[in-house]
């Protein structure tokens, strides 16, 4: 397939990545590789050591005078707030009085070079009063530490639905967090401008906050702030609140020498320093009848927010959003406790606790299977959402865009499940040590923000008199295509060829107020917006063109480069230009904000989300039961992305957040010692997934009935996040791999991320129970 | 990294005159080690005695019953010398996983042994072989050699110049490599020569041991299944992010066997 952007490449097309040539020979630009000015200071952070403690004082005095050293600033020299947060005001830039996590940042030192500023640092003097920490959810429950009241959620009488169901189960699961592992770290380069502005290069998701934390902090209006990005090295909601405390320091060196400065944490810093997926609690109490239908259940969340609020509140209502997956829950209570710990503050990451919820009603489905002695796919089918009443989500909003049923219904057959199942029966009995597993998985994700005004969007489109165009939005580029997707949008509209419309870095000088890309949200979002201001401008080519040629504008169409206007043809660059002529304005800001969307948190009912993207994933795994080393065999996925704007980048999309999924539930562990210290801080201790560890067949389709029953941009879905939760497929199969060893008699309690010695431990635990001994 | 001086040494007795002559200074072989703890300014040594041009320290020689292996030959080398492949395959097959292609060129049988690693390689296979250690002042049991974590019982300035490996009948090395670092989460070397057999366990506690209960059961009876119900004490092991005591000491008694098998495989 030629996927070279040309010549009638527009929507539904599969192109490839605008960038995709650069980011291989290495001449895409990230702000760290932007010329560096000649007066450029370097800045490091210097972070507490100590996860609470009271400072008694700090002496910075001697880091001042090593040769090199610029500037260093701490919480006294901040004109405005001494506050980077996206909501709370609790997120200070550097710590004022008391530290609240190890790695929170003290001070910053600005200096010739890195290496200078980095060892200046160490002659700080700073003297602590060690106070005790509470690190694990265990501890902030008896301290009653919480960042904001527990929430509950109910759809009927749950007690009563659990007391008069036949059957039973109680369980619980502890789910590890994950760092986001973007291979550009977190940096800023803030250069100074005139009367005291700033411009700001950030790596950020969201450059408008990022505008609004600089203003704060400095004290200055948002208008003398300008914030830009070109594409990031990757996000995954880890670039959505954390760069603003990056840029703000940046900034206040800019402030305070007149100098050009960069902030760019290295891997370690990076990983002590920034926030990570919330890890979770989950209990589970499960009513059901015979045949596995879930009666009634009783769900309690808890998660670790870490020391302040960022945006935990909401990363806690998805997870309760999602604790139905594509089920319904019948009579649900759902409980969700957010503590507050001395930690990083937790963040958002790709699924936005979503992940998470759903994770604990997979482990329910296996669980009744294990009850009953059933598939687990035939528990999970038996509870998908159907019609009415059974569409109701705990959150009162119908199910109205179900294709959960007849994609599976797909996928099982394509993936040959039943077949599969039957042939690793065969295999486990004949093996004595390796065990293989399987699992189908569905996923249905709720899209749009939950907090109603952030869907909303903004863009601006400029046609050049030569009928080059030059599109620009509020999303940004993290390497998930967003920005190529929305030039097709644009090319559709005006029928040029792809490279005709310009693709322009981010930037708050040109949209405002916008809503950071995430919530798997940015194309429906810029995409509306973008398309807006074509047809703005449109609108007024073709009135142009009507009142010039004196034709009705019913019969002026665009095709292919040209415009036809009645029985005449014309090229569109030449309209462009005739209209320039006459003095039209060929310039448009658009707009686009979600319909039909409503929430009220207080009672939490609503219609939080626009619509569902779905999914499922069959996975089959084999796991070593004397070591409980593991592999992905193969897996299945079929996915709906609606009518796909551009089938190449969406496939990129799901594979890359199936294998991000997977790298969280089986190999990366976050590892705090009792301390509060995160040991688990480079790639040395971290385990991410390689291109090794990818599943040795993956299959992955789209679903070609997929579209949109929302009248979404060209009919799309959002993909960005979705895909990621098709991995509980694999925890599943590794649950299902050591269940066998006990004849599926019990389901093993197993933690994620299920790493080899959880999974030994698994194993050991299942054959103790079931009174088997080592084969 | 802080300054330091560079110099190059042709020959042992060059060597030891640089390391006489300057107030604080280092040995530099495949420098895979010493160069990142420099980096980190973990060492700050004066002077660097670089010995990597000493060609009397690369030489592989199989004399009699006796494998001797230069202390500069690189991991690379020794994985891939048809001499050592066929004296000691199980020595070949150790230096053929450690690290990866880029650790295993610069990397030398000197300096790994020299640093003592917890998680390294080589010392289980110096200790299970009942290894001969030659230095610029001495011989060196290996079981008198490796001491404690990062220690050995090398003096000041002595350089290792030569490792003797007696050949044993048959012998194997199986690993359980941590799978962010790829080092040994536990590694075990097994080697059973006429007078019995010889158990070493390397990642899982503070320096490399001899696993002689292991041993014993392997003495009597070399298959796999002497090892059931020989239990290994997870109390002196490693508990740390990376695995419970309780985990590594299940790993030695898999990781053994599996040695035991493949070196059974090679008689």
């Amino acid at each position: 397939m030629d996927s070279r952007p040309g010549k009638g490449m527009r929507v539904h097309q599969a192109l490839r990545h605008d960038s995709a040539l650069k980011h291989v020979s290495g001449e895409a630009l990230y702000v760290d590789d932007l010329p560096a000015p000649s007066d450029m200071l370097h800045i490091y952070i210097a972070m507490s050591p100590h996860a609470h403690a009271r400072i008694l004082e700090m002496d910075l005095d001697a880091v001042r005078v090593v040769t090199g050293v610029a500037a260093v600033v701490s919480a006294g020299d901040i004109p405005g707030q001494n506050d980077v947060s996206p909501v709370a005001g609790d997120d200070p830039l550097f710590a004022e009085g008391e530290v609240y996590y190890a790695g929170q940042s003290l001070f910053a030192v600005a200096a010739e070079s890195l290496e200078i500023a980095r060892a200046a640092a160490l002659e700080a003097k700073v003297q602590y009063e060690i106070l005790t920490p509470l690190i694990t959810i265990d501890q902030a429950r008896q301290a009653g530490s919480y960042i904001e009241d527990s929430q509950t959620m109910a759809c009927g009488d749950a007690a009563a639905a659990l007391k008069n169901a036949p059957r039973r189960l109680k369980g619980r699961m502890i789910i590890g967090g994950q760092d986001h592992f973007y291979l550009e770290g977190q940096v800023a380069l803030a250069l100074p401008q005139e009367d005291g502005d700033m411009v700001i290069h950030s790596s950020t998701q969201h450059p408008s906050e990022v505008q609004h934390c600089v203003a704060r902090v400095l004290g200055l209006a948002s208008h003398s702030v300008t914030v830009e990005v070109r594409r990031m090295g990757g996000g995954f909601g880890g670039k959505e609140t954390q760069p603003a405390l990056m840029a703000a320091a940046a900034a206040l060196v800019v402030r305070k020498t007149g100098r050009p400065a960069k902030l760019c944490l290295d891997r370690d810093d990076d990983m002590k320093l920034t926030g990570k997926r919330h890890d979770f609690e989950i209990n589970y109490h499960v009513g059901f009848d015979e045949t596995g239908r879930i009666e009634g259940i009783d769900l309690a969340l808890a998660s670790r927010c870490g020391y302040s609020e960022d945006l935990s509140s909401a990363i806690n209502d998805r997870a309760m959003f999602h604790v139905d997956n594509a089920y319904f829950l019948g009579q649900a209570t759902i409980t969700s406790h957010r503590y507050k710990t001395h930690t990083v503050s937790n963040t958002a990451f790709r699924g936005f606790g979503g992940p998470q919820g759903m994770m604990g009603i997979e482990r329910v489905m296996d669980e009744i299977a294990m009850a009953l002695g059933k598939d687990p796919l035939d528990i999970r089918k038996v509870n998908l959402y159907g019609k009415a009443p059974r569409n109701i989500t705990p959150y009162h909003q119908h199910v109205e865009d179900n294709v959960a049923p007849e994609l599976i219904t797909q996928l099982e057959a394509h993936a040959r499940y039943r077949e599969r199942r039957a042939e690793i029966k065969d295999f486990n009995r004949a093996s004595p040590f390796l065990k293989k597993g399987l699992a189908l998985t569905p996923v249905k994700f709720g899209i749009s923000f939950t907090k109603t005004h952030l869907n909303q969007a903004g863009a601006l489109i400029h046609i050049y008199a030569d009928g080059s165009v030059h599109l620009n939005h509020g999303g940004t580029e993290m390497g998930q295509g967003l920005l190529i997707k929305v030039a097709q949008i644009i090319a559709e509209e005006f029928a040029i060829d792809l490279g005709c419309v310009k693709i322009t870095a981010t930037t708050t000088g040109k949209v405002p107020n916008t809503s950071a890309t995430a919530a798997s949200a940015g194309t429906d979002l810029n995409g509306m917006a973008a398309l807006n201001a074509a047809q703005e401008i449109k609108g007024r080519l073709i009135a142009f063109a009507a009142k010039h040629y004196h034709c009705a504008r019913e019969h002026i169409s665009f095709s292919d480069n040209h415009v036809t206007i009645g029985n005449r043809v014309i090229a569109f660059a030449d309209l462009v230009n005739q209209a320039y002529l006459a003095r039209v304005s060929l310039s448009s800001t658009g707009f686009y904000k979600t319909p039909e969307i409503h929430y009220d948190r207080a009672t939490h009912r609503g219609r939080p989300f626009y619509y569902f993207s779905y999914g499922a994933a069959v996975s089959e795994v084999v796991i070593d039961t004397l070591t409980g080393e593991n592999k992905v065999l193969r897996v299945d996925i079929l996915h709906d992305v609606g009518r796909s704007l551009n089938p190449a980048i969406d496939r990129g999309q799901i594979e890359g957040g199936f294998v991000q999924g997977m790298g969280w539930l089986t190999t990366e562990e976050l590892y705090f010692d009792d301390g509060g210290h995160l040991l688990t801080h480079a790639p040395s201790t971290y385990k991410i997934p390689a291109c090794s560890d990818r599943p040795v067949e993956f299959n992955i389709e789209i679903w070609e009935k997929g579209s949109n029953l929302k009248e979404t941009i060209h009919r799309s879905k959002a993909v960005g996040e979705p895909p990621l939760m098709l991995a509980i497929s694999v925890f599943s199969a590794l649950g299902d791999a050591v269940a066998s060893v006990a004849g599926h008699k019990f389901m093993p309690r197993l933690d994620a991320p299920a790493t080899p010695e959880r999974i030994l431990t698994a194993v050991e635990e299942t054959r103790r129970r079931a009174g088997v001994g080592k084969s | 990294m802080y300054a330091f001086n560079y110099h190059r040494a042709e020959t042992l007795d060059q060597a030891q005159d640089l390391l006489a002559h300057y107030d604080d200074p280092k040995i530099l072989a495949g420098g895979h080690t010493l160069l990142p703890t420099m980096k980190q300014r973990l060492a700050n040594p004066s002077d660097l005695v670089d010995i990597a041009a000493i060609s009397a320290l690369k030489d592989i020689q199989h004399v009699g019953s006796m494998l001797s292996i230069g202390a500069l030959e690189t991991h690379a080398h020794v994985a891939t010398s048809p001499i050592v492949q066929q004296a000691i395959p199980g020595l070949a097959a150790l230096a053929g996983q450690i690290g990866d292609p880029h650790v295993r060129n610069r990397g030398t049988l000197g300096g790994s042994i020299a640093n003592n690693d917890p998680a390294a390689d080589y010392p289980a296979a110096c200790l299970a072989l009942s290894a001969l250690i030659h230095t610029t002042r001495r011989h060196i049991k290996a079981q008198d050699f490796f001491i404690d974590l990062f220690e050995t019982a090398l003096e000041e300035h002595e350089i290792i110049t030569r490792v003797e490996f007696p050949v044993p009948e048959t012998s194997a090395y199986a690993k359980f490599p941590n799978p962010a670092s790829r080092y040994a989460l536990v590694g075990v070397y097994v080697a059973k020569t006429r007078n019995g057999v010889d158990v070493a366990v390397t990642g899982a506690g503070p320096v490399v041991f001899l696993a002689t209960d292991l041993a014993e059961a392997l003495t009597r009876s070399f298959m796999p299944g002497a090892l059931d119900g020989v239990s290994i004490n997870p109390e002196q092991l490693n508990d740390d992010l990376h695995a419970s005591a309780a985990y590594r000491a299940h790993l030695i008694g898999i990781m053994t066997r599996q040695a035991v098998t493949t070196a059974l495989a090679r008689v």
